[in-house]
């Protein structure tokens, strides 16, 4: 008995030596600045010093309509690009899944491709290509296809395309993977059961491989909102800061502005920042009750 | 499986689509590789046959960009995170799945808490954490908040959870201690997940852009990110060197990808399979 115990004692004290490394570098720095964050919100920095004002900061960002607009993009590009994403990216995993038999690999690899380009690489790239005297606008022209050049990145509209097109091109092949994923553990008896009751391939795609594909579908959406709500190396690259006029300014991109480039204020930017949390925890909620509710 | 009747008008449909696709997926690559020996208004104007600049383009990003430096500044942070921060990760990840507790399992659970929290809601207090301890444009800025990844934790747990306990028992009958456990039996019986986990960390470490942007200060610290964003910035673009430094930045990536397809996407989705 009391060998016993000692022994349980033995591998408590293991596994704290285990994880002991990983929870010294998370108080260090993860906690901390958790923690420091709550001091930082209550000041405001003046150059180099700063004041105690209590919730100001927060009573400036109701009044900031330059940071409601830029979460309202944030929210736009979301709402225009995912599911846009989504529904290539099931398409093309449905069709490498079944539409075809050959170069299933070839295809998978070539989709994929873009996933290995940085996130400042591609929005570099597709920054030289938009140019309005760039490829893309000489190609169309060159195919009558357009009869003046579009500013893709100097107009407001085109500008939220220009995300929209650069952030479908490298994230799809990424999202088709999931569905890959899904659709191989869907059990192949439940088509040959259809098959023989003479179900349509269209009637099985509606009827059985969707409903079996929610889950993953959700979970797609889910990481592609939490990160649509980080979005900051694209508009800050591939349309210049934000630009045109603040047309893609995203709140992170505003948030870093904040601190690093317009003002140094530490303080208005971490009560900015805890906009962005609580979105993002309300996310984290709305997932773990959707695919929760699923799983039964 | 049922005999599919052949419809080739639908077939060919789906074969234009999937080559158009592919096509779309592809082709900024190859441009890239052509641009690289271009002058820089045929970069722009979308010329795709090689031109003979090459050699003048890869002496302007060595000799007016120092693209070696930048390169071995990437190299070093992205090599030194796989490797410690692997190791942190994966000890932990032991610790939490062999050794259960309730105060573990609870500290688990913050863990992946501060797994919701959007990096930019990190940054800005963890920037003053580390010019506090005077770290500023320093390698050691880059790579130290981002050893420990609860998410490559949680990763790991889930795959060392298949790691049969019986084996450790075995092991601890024969005398052996638990860190030699862990080295000798558990860690390659592991190797697959710990490759994904070590891409995983590399790849994000080697594209990571907001928090070198703000920590790095000087040319000579530059990662390649942060090099080629202000490249843009230049008042005359030199989109030729750029090019070449922007190929550079993407190899080492699609080399693990095409050698390590597997493990790469494992590590990418999160998930094993």
């Amino acid at each position: 008995m009391n060998q016993k115990g000692s022994f349980a004692k033995y591998l408590n004290r293991m596994g704290w030596f285990f994880v002991a490394p990983a929870l010294i570098l998370f108080s260090v720095f993860m906690l901390y600045p958790i923690l420091s964050s709550l001091y930082l919100v209550t000041r405001k920095w003046k150059g180099f010093t700063d004041s105690f004002i209590g919730l100001g900061n927060f009573v400036r960002m109701a009044n900031d309509s330059l940071f409601w607009n830029a979460l309202g993009n944030n929210f736009f590009l979301m709402l225009i690009q995912i599911p846009i994403m989504v529904f290539l990216a099931l398409v093309l995993a449905v069709v490498l899944n079944q539409g075809i038999r050959r170069f299933r690999g070839a295809f998978r690899l070539m989709f994929f491709l873009p996933c290995v380009t940085s996130l400042v690489a591609y929005s570099i790239l597709f920054r030289i290509l938009l140019q309005t005297n760039g490829m893309a606008n000489n190609i169309m022209l060159d195919l009558n296809l357009l009869s003046e050049p579009i500013g893709w990145l100097n107009d407001s509209f085109w500008a939220k395309m220009t995300i929209i097109i650069a952030l479908t091109w490298r994230w799809t092949g990424y999202n088709m993977m999931f569905f890959l994923v899904g659709l191989q553990n869907i059990d192949s008896e439940i088509y040959e059961a259809a098959e023989v009751d003479g179900a349509s391939k269209i009637y099985q795609f509606f009827r059985i491989t969707l409903p079996l594909l929610v889950p993953v579908i959700l979970f797609s959406i889910v990481t592609s909102t939490s990160g649509m709500l980080q979005l900051f190396d694209e508009p800050n690259i591939l349309t210049n800061q934000g630009g045109p006029a603040n047309a893609t300014m995203t709140a992170a991109l505003y948030i870093y502005r904040q601190a690093f480039v317009i003002n140094s204020d530490f303080g208005y930017a971490t009560a900015l920042s805890y906009m962005i949390v609580i979105l993002a925890g309300l996310f984290a909620w709305l997932q773990i009750r959707l695919l929760g509710g699923n799983k039964k | 499986m049922s005999v599919v009747t052949p419809r080739s008008f639908s077939r060919l449909i789906i074969w234009i689509l999937l080559i158009i696709g592919a096509f779309l997926c592809i082709f900024p690559f190859y441009w890239m590789a052509v641009g690289m020996t271009l002058n820089p208004n045929d970069v722009v104007k979308g010329i795709l046959v090689p031109g003979n600049e090459f050699l003048k383009n890869v002496e302007k990003a060595t000799a007016n960009y120092n693209l070696p430096q930048f390169f071995l500044n990437s190299m070093i942070i992205a090599t030194v995170t796989v490797l410690v921060g692997v190791s942190v990760n994966a000890l932990a990840a032991y610790g939490f799945e062999k050794f259960p507790s309730k105060a573990r399992d609870w500290l688990f659970g913050v863990l992946l808490l501060t797994l919701i929290i959007p990096q930019i809601a990190i940054v800005i207090p963890l920037f003053r954490l580390v010019a506090f301890f005077g770290l500023l444009d320093t390698h050691s800025a880059i790579i130290l908040p981002f050893l420990m990844s609860a998410f490559v934790i949680f990763f790991l747990r889930q795959n060392f959870s298949m790691f049969p306990t019986e084996i450790m028992e075995a092991g601890r009958v024969d005398g052996a201690g638990e860190l030699r456990i862990f080295v000798q039996i558990a860690m390659p019986a592991m190797k697959a997940s710990f490759a994904s986990a070590g891409i995983l960390m590399f790849i994000s470490q080697w594209n990571s852009y907001l928090w070198p942007l703000m920590t790095i200060l000087t040319d000579a610290n530059k990662t390649l990110p942060i090099a080629m964003s202000s490249m843009m910035n230049a008042y005359t673009i030199e989109y030729g060197g750029l090019m070449v430094i922007l190929t550079v930045s993407v190899i080492p990536v699609l080399v693990v990808f095409l050698a390590m397809q597997k493990q790469f996407v494992a590590g990418l989705l999160g998930s094993v399979k």
